[in-house]
């Protein structure tokens, strides 16, 4: 279980989260044609490590949360508003 | 010609033939109080960018300062709860249909979204020396100080339902909001969670 710390409501179960995917991916240019509109919707690296990801605070105060996530150990290295800028841990 | 304005029902509680005044559970002691209280609930949200118009106008029409997240604020018999970032749950004592929602939108101007959700959402109040552990079986937060006590508020889930939880005092006593449509799985939950310390039905 992971305790996820929201930014407005504190330290909170899992249980409250949506997990919404990674949150690395930008979207392209209207124009970018139809493979980069594939890669931003289906393609993901699934990395081993830091994992910068979505969750979003469902059964709380409703905002989507960023969360840096280790994907081996499942360590929450920091957490954020959506605008903010989070520090990745080096591997 | 058009037809004739259909009549507003009396609001009805969703509770009605379920919470029966009693005592029931485990005797001796003093008993837990679980009660379905009548409120006029209304959902205050700052339009984009206008939550410092927003706090001054409810200031000044109620006297109450919107809480901060995490808190909740009573003025005037009417209780604020912070329930996500620039949006608030007003809760008074029931009066007129809509009465409370018509103040607090003349008073929020186009400074706020006001919706009135008396009848959608449903207050019941748990109070006793073993609410704490009550609560404890179904609600994953920190209840215990320092990380929670009177005037606290949190937007968490119980027994998988979406619940306000507002503690009112040192008692304690806590607040909790539920959709109408769950009230009775929520009241089920909580008197089988109260029956080991007994309970009264008010």
């Amino acid at each position: 279980m992971h305790l996820i710390d929201c930014p407005w409501c504190g330290p909170r179960d899992e249980a409250e989260f949506a997990y919404r995917g990674d949150a690395t991916v930008t979207r392209p240019a209207p124009d970018a044609g139809i493979d980069a509109f594939y890669d931003y919707v289906f393609t993901r690296a699934n990395p081993r490590g830091w994992h910068v990801e979505w969750w979003h605070h469902a059964a709380g105060c409703r905002q989507h949360v960023k969360v840096v996530r280790h994907t081996m150990t499942h360590a929450i290295a920091a957490t954020g508003r959506a605008t903010d800028i989070l520090e990745v841990p080096a591997a | 010609m058009s037809a004739p304005e259909p009549a507003v029902p009396a609001p009805r509680s969703p509770l009605a033939g379920v919470a029966t005044t009693g005592r029931y559970g485990a005797a001796g002691g003093t008993p837990l109080a679980i009660a379905e209280i009548p409120a006029a609930i209304v959902q205050l949200a700052a339009r984009r960018g206008r939550a410092g118009d927003l706090a001054r106008a409810v200031s000044g029409a109620f006297g109450l300062d919107l809480p901060p997240p995490g808190r909740a604020a009573s003025a005037r018999g009417i209780d604020a709860i912070w329930i996500q970032p620039d949006a608030w749950l007003l809760l008074a004592p029931r009066g007129a249909e809509g009465a409370l929602a018509a103040e607090v939108k003349r008073a929020a101007g186009d400074a706020g979204s006001v919706v009135d959700q008396s009848h959608g959402k449903t207050l019941m109040s748990l109070a006793g020396a073993a609410a704490r552990r009550v609560m404890a079986k179904g609600c994953r937060l920190d209840l215990d100080a320092p990380a929670f006590g009177p005037g606290r508020a949190a937007v968490t889930q119980i027994a998988q339902i979406g619940c306000v939880v507002h503690q009112r005092d040192a008692i304690p006593t806590y607040g909790l909001v539920v959709p109408s449509s769950l009230a009775i799985p929520f009241f089920e939950w909580l008197t089988s969670s109260a029956a080991e310390f007994g309970y009264e039905v008010g």
